[in-house]
């Protein structure tokens, strides 16, 4: 069957020559004069042999068939042809590719995001096997569950340690460190890209060695293949790289790679505290499972709860006589979830905008493709002539409808390589953005097949969209083609329906980026209960004791007017604790915790933050003082009832310190400008019983370039890990809002241009197919200016329906994004009625230069153009 | 017989026909092969050109003919066909399986008598 494929090959690329058919025919004329001679020769009529071999014509024609194959050959010359027509109109092919490929970029970008935040897989061995745990787990509950589960054929466990500093050459540099079990590469099936990785007999004999990342290698080493074996050190101690990963792993957090992967068995003489190991009460690790034969999600999540089961009602059995403690312990679940895709804080966190957007670029899709379904009606309006020539020459209705498919192939071809490249663009910036929230966020940004996949898919769903309509329509035509005119009446009611979809689509977008515009605006103004501007926030790495050194030292600082201190890092939620509030009994089913938060002296000072009564902690309040706490209104509201808590003592489960309350601070909003403010509890740092790091704070200007000098006076080995201000810093609690406002915006005003595009063109076309009209209008006296009110009285119908079914369907749809609103009602009365007359307005400008050149219009000249 | 029964017998021989052809009497050109088959034929299979340069064109897509111009007796400028080592190889293909079909189409008649 060889030759069959060779003479496939042969005709598939005879269809892209034609040089052949003059030598055919040559061939043919010499066979033919043959005929004629011999016949002559047997003394018959030649004009026998001619009838008898058929004319040239035909045999050519099939020989062509033959030489090439049909269908393709038709497409290439419909393609052919359909280039040389939009060479001709340049603006308009311009126009339409613009607008659709913004369109495309626009939702390819999206689907970049998705694809890596919620559907892509892990490159890992079977990822759909893999489940996750709902919750952390410790260390020995670890064990406990890797012991008595049948349904994994393992589980590893993993955590991050954020990205401390890590000694290479004496040189600090942060690095994202994880702690992993020692089968952690080994049950996901992650090889070594050189070295090994960790042998999981590790969990039993605790070594210093650590796998890094490939990317990491790169970045640090500069590839360079010595570094196995080198060491660095981090928390004092020295660790020895065993081996790289692969290229492909980019860990089980979708935008967060591991660096650095430590044995977790280690954990315990690395961060000073063998309880990380043996306690049960610090459940930090992440666990995944791999599903074993004949397993699923839910048979392993029915065996889990079993045992979990067990776990729980033996930690019921500790929790003391209070029946609400105890209920919710026994209340815990574990639940499971498929997880080929990695854990999900970052789905989480973007799944929901991230969708909305989703929504948002298909309806920009959709307006695009109006446009362009507009245009091309246009055009093939235009082209009456030349298809009914065509038609009339015998070209089949088929052909004519595939010819003009064949331009909007084309066209969206051409959009669709256009729109690849600013989703490259587009996914690569939105990924910064999101990143900007202090979590480095590692995503590929790069379009991958599956993107390439989805954007040929859209965009092949715009071209049949757009060029179907006016392919039929032109197809159609030629069936009577006296009713001409009526048929441009038709092509009307078509540019009618057009504008007023175009409209609704943009009043919904329009409204969307007007609600989230003004949430962002309310979010900014909100009351927060200090003083934002001039704090600048320093994190530093130094031990407890020299807390106070490095105040005094920012203190002296020129320019600053105080500093204080809270221990807790930038971007941590913080503390919860159960209180015993004197005076107060909880009833049977009430929450005990409330917020902690650990503070220095000054702290309200340099907030500027109102004390409303008592005082605020000041240096004279040491570890050996009486101990002291400030309280929040919030926290006096819910136990004191707005009496004053002055002198009341608190008391916090399985401590035995009691403290008295010294003072009252207003409620401020210092960590997130969303949520509600929890009742606080504000413990003086000098008394805390088990001092955390923290950030120190400091109010005046021109801060950032003194802060490091500073910091080397009090010890020379002292460096800041991160300064900011706290502006920037409330501004990154609220990212999603802010990516919402301004892609919502950006897509908003996309969807005002397409939509003025759209009825400028519809406009002209109707000014245009009205032209005879009138001009009898002008003549008969009707001045310029009612023909201007004329034409857009017109546009008004199809306009007002369009902005009463927009303002319908958002109605409808705004309620969905209530969440992402935060207080601001999904039908507000201003949005919805500044959007509208936008529209409107956008509309009447669209409208307003064909009407301008109507009546412009000399009534002689139309009269006579006839 | 008419053009249509014609048609079907030569479906499946004009291939073998035109091979047999340029292999017994070596390069000729399209009006002499189909002048030759008449010949053979006694006038019973005329081609008319519709149907005999489609055919050539596909031997020759499939790589069992080759086509090259040349010169006839009188200096004229005509497209010569050839068979090829390939078009030989089918040739014989073909006329064992022709050869073994109509035994079995002969035995069948006759036994039916």
């Amino acid at each position: 069957m060889r030759y069959r494929l060779r003479e496939w090959w042969r005709r598939f690329e005879g269809t892209f020559r034609s040089g052949d058919d003059s030598e055919t025919e040559e061939e043919l004329r010499f066979h033919l004069e043959m005929a004629e001679q011999d016949a002559l020769r047997r003394g018959e009529d030649p004009r026998h042999a001619r009838l008898r071999e058929g004319g040239i014509a035909q045999a050519a024609e099939a020989v062509r068939d033959r030489r090439s194959i049909g269908w393709l050959a038709d497409f290439v010359r419909d393609g052919r042809h359909g280039a040389r027509l939009l060479r001709r109109s340049p603006v308009f092919s311009l126009a339409a590719i613009v607008s659709l490929a913004l369109a495309i970029g626009a939702n390819t970008a999206i689907f970049t995001l998705m694809d890596a935040v919620i559907l892509r897989m892990m490159p890992v061995h079977e990822p759909g096997r893999l489940v996750q745990f709902g919750r952390d787990l410790s260390y020995p509950l670890f064990r406990h569950f890797r012991h008595e589960l049948r349904c994994f054929t393992d589980m590893f466990a993993h955590t991050s340690m954020g990205r401390p500093d890590v000694v290479i050459d004496d040189e600090p540099e942060p690095a994202a460190v994880e702690f992993v079990s020692g089968n952690y590469y080994s049950v996901l099936g992650v090889s070594a890209f050189a070295g090994q990785t960790f042998d999981p007999a590790i969990d039993r004999n605790p070594a210093a060695v650590a796998v890094i990342s490939h990317a990491y290698w790169k970045r640090r080493f500069g590839l360079d293949p010595a570094v196995i074996g080198r060491s660095f050190r981090w928390n004092d101690r020295a660790f020895r790289i065993i081996g790289i990963a692969s290229p492909e792993f980019h860990g089980v957090v979708p935008g967060k790679t591991p660096e650095i992967t430590l044995p977790v068995s280690i954990a315990g003489e690395v961060l000073d505290s063998p309880a990380w190991l043996t306690s049960d009460s610090r459940r930090w690790l992440q666990v995944m499972g791999r599903l074993g034969d004949g397993h699923t999600v839910e048979t392993a999540q029915a065996e889990v709860a079993a045992v979990y089961a067990g776990v729980v009602e033996a930690e019921a059995r500790n929790t003391g006589g209070n029946e609400f403690q105890k209920q919710r312990v026994l209340a815990q679940r574990m639940p499971l979830e498929a997880s080929g895709n990695g854990f999900d804080f970052l789905r989480f966190r973007f799944a929901g905008p991230l969708r909305l957007l989703m929504g948002v670029v298909a309806m920009i899709l959709l307006i695009a493709c109006a446009n362009l379904a507009n245009l091309l009606l246009g055009r093939a309006a235009s082209r009456r002539r030349e298809i009914a020539v065509r038609l009339a020459l015998g070209a089949g209705r088929g052909r004519v409808l595939r010819q003009m498919l064949a331009e909007g192939m084309l066209l969206s071809a051409a959009a669709g390589v256009l729109g690849v490249l600013l989703a490259w663009w587009l996914a690569g910036t939105l990924i910064t953005t999101m990143s900007n929230g202090g979590d480095r966020i590692a995503l590929n940004s790069r379009p991958d097949l599956r993107v390439l996949a989805f954007a040929v898919f859209i965009t092949m769903t715009a071209c049949l969209l757009f060029s179907l309509a006016p392919a039929l329509q032109a197809a159609r035509q030629g069936i009577q083609p006296a009713l001409a005119e009526a048929r441009s009446g038709a092509r009307w009611r078509w540019g009618r329906a057009l504008i007023a979809a175009q409209v609704a689509i943009s009043v919904v977008l329009v409204i969307g980026a007007g609600l989230f515009g003004r949430t962002l605006l309310r979010l900014y103004s909100i009351e927060t209960g200090f003083e934002r501007d001039n704090v600048t926030l320093i994190s530093v790495k130094a031990g407890h004791a020299l807390r106070d050194p490095i105040l005094e030292s920012l203190r002296s600082m020129p320019g600053v007017t105080s500093a204080s201190f809270e221990m807790s890092p930038l971007g941590f939620k913080g503390w919860e604790a159960s209180a015993l509030v004197e005076g107060y009994t909880y009833g049977p089913n009430e929450d005990e915790q409330v917020h902690i938060s650990f503070i220095a002296e000054d702290y309200f000072r340099t907030l500027r933050t109102p004390v409303l009564s008592g005082r605020e902690f000041t240096k004279w309040d040491t570890a050996a003082s009486p101990k002291v706490v400030v309280v929040n209104e919030a926290f006096a509201r819910r136990f004191f009832q707005g009496r004053s808590p002055l002198g009341k003592s608190v008391r916090f489960k399985g401590e035995t310190g009691r403290y008295e309350i010294a003072g009252l601070a207003k409620d401020i909003r210092s960590r997130s400008l969303v949520g509600s403010i929890p009742a606080t509890v504000y413990i003086n740092a000098a008394q805390a019983s088990s001092p955390p790091t923290g950030v120190f704070m400091v109010r005046g200007t021109g801060i950032a370039p003194l802060v490091n000098p500073a910091l080397k006076r009090v010890d020379t080995r002292l460096q800041a890990a991160d300064v900011r201000t706290l502006e920037e810093n409330l501004s990154r609690s609220i990212l999603n809002e802010r990516l919402l406002g301004a892609l919502s915006g950006l897509f908003g005003a996309l969807a005002l241009i397409l939509v003025s595009v759209g009825v400028y063109g519809v406009m002209a076309f109707q000014v245009a197919r009205r032209q005879k009209e009138i001009g009898v209008r002008m003549a008969l006296g009707a001045r310029p200016a009612q023909v201007v009110a004329m034409v857009l009285a017109e546009t008004a119908v199809p306009v007002g329906a369009g902005v009463a079914a927009g303002v319908a369907g958002a109605l409808a749809l705004t309620g969905l994004a209530e969440k992402m609103l935060h207080g601001l009602s999904p039908a507000d009365p201003a949005t919805f009625a500044g959007a509208s007359l936008l529209l409107m307005l956008v509309a009447a400008l669209a409208a307003y230069a064909p009407s301008r050149r109507a009546a412009r219009l000399s009534p002689v000249e139309t009269l006579r153009c006839e | 017989m008419s053009n249509e029964q014609k048609a079907g017998v030569l479906q499946g021989t004009l291939d073998l026909m035109i091979l047999q052809t340029l292999a017994t009497l070596g390069p000729l050109h399209g009006y002499a092969i189909g002048a030759r088959i008449e010949q053979v034929s006694s006038g019973a299979i005329q081609l008319n050109m519709g149907t005999l340069y489609p055919g050539l064109l596909r031997l020759e897509q499939r790589g069992f003919v080759r086509a090259q111009w040349g010169r006839t007796e009188t200096n004229r400028r005509a497209r010569y066909y050839s068979v090829t080592a390939a078009g030989r190889r089918q040739l014989e293909t073909e006329k064992t399986e022709w050869a073994r079909m109509t035994a079995i189409m002969q035995a069948m008649l006759e036994g039916a008598e």
